[in-house]
């Protein structure tokens, strides 16, 4: 009983080691920003890794949306807020704005190796 | 009778900013109270021609397009009242912000004598013509005249949504046309 205590405070401890050794080199999910302005989203067309966090900032006068139909949707984006959405699934997916329908931009989610430069 | 009268309520509309750009030769530029007076003016007649189709109108794609109106006109328009309130201009009524009053006042009546694919028809018809009427006095009149600095700005950032505006605008007219309504 005491060794298997001592054994799962020996792996608590290799585990938080094996972390601090490693945690600073694997790759932190990059952020990435689309400004909505002048009824555009820009850029147009982003490209993320999964786990990629995407910001979309309105920046016009009116109220947008940003909706992939079937897989992500940020509902009312109001002048001058922001929403948030972290990519998981690898894929091409054309967005719009459902209350702008000349509003359209592409968001390609690539499968993340975790091995890049973050920013 | 009737069309006689819709021609001329239409006639007064289209030939409204005409009246204006020739005004504007012979006398001076409107002043930046005057373009308060008309922006805020522009978007009003817009969200009552709105509320009145998202009402009425039994079409889906109308109904949600004379949401957005509603929805993006008052949004433009507070943003135009926070600017003047900052700006401390008090809008000032003119030829052109009565004119436009005027124009979206017969519309209304118009549409009123209205039900189904015609109303839907002329209301979108209706709204083709006003964003060309608007987006050609924002580039002839308002951007050109605006002396503040700000109030230039707050036109020229609402712009973009009276092109898409227009743009889904015509979508809807074509659509309608379409299916033969």
């Amino acid at each position: 009983m005491s060794s298997s205590a001592f054994g799962a405070r020996a792996a608590v401890f290799a585990a938080a080691f094996v972390c601090a050794l490693l945690g600073p080199q694997v790759a932190r999910a990059a952020k990435h920003v689309v400004t909505i302005e002048g009824m555009q989203f820009s850029p147009p067309s982003v490209t993320a890794e999964a786990g990629d966090e995407i910001v979309w900032v309105n920046k016009d006068l009116v109220a947008h949306t940003a909706t992939a139909a079937g897989r992500f949707d940020s509902r009312t984006i109001a002048p001058g807020h922001t929403w948030r959405y972290v990519a998981r699934v690898p894929g091409n997916y054309a967005y719009e704005c459902t209350l702008h329908p000349t509003m359209k931009a592409t968001l390609v989610v690539e499968k993340g190796n975790g091995r890049r430069n973050t920013k | 009778m009737k069309h006689t009268l819709c021609a001329a309520a239409a006639l007064a509309f289209f030939s409204l900013l005409s009246i204006d750009a020739r005004a504007q030769q012979a006398a001076a530029a409107p002043t930046d109270p005057q373009i308060a007076a008309i922006v805020v003016t522009a978007n009003q007649v817009d969200i009552d021609a709105g509320k009145l189709a998202a009402a009425r109108s039994h079409n889906k794609d109308v109904k949600s397009f004379a949401h957005l109106m509603v929805t993006d006109h008052t949004s433009v328009n507070k943003s135009a009242a926070d600017l003047v309130h900052k700006l401390n201009v008090t809008p000032e009524d003119n030829p052109t912000s009565q004119s436009l009053k005027q124009g979206g006042g017969e519309n209304i009546a118009k549409l009123k004598t209205l039900k189904g694919a015609a109303f839907d028809k002329a209301y979108v018809d209706h709204e083709v013509a006003y964003h060309e009427a608007v987006l050609d006095a924002i580039d002839k009149t308002l951007i050109p005249d605006a002396q503040n600095a700000e109030l230039k700005a707050l036109l020229v950032k609402v712009r973009p949504a009276f092109v898409a505006h227009l743009e889904h605008a015509k979508h809807l007219q074509s659509e309608l046309g379409s299916k033969g309504e």
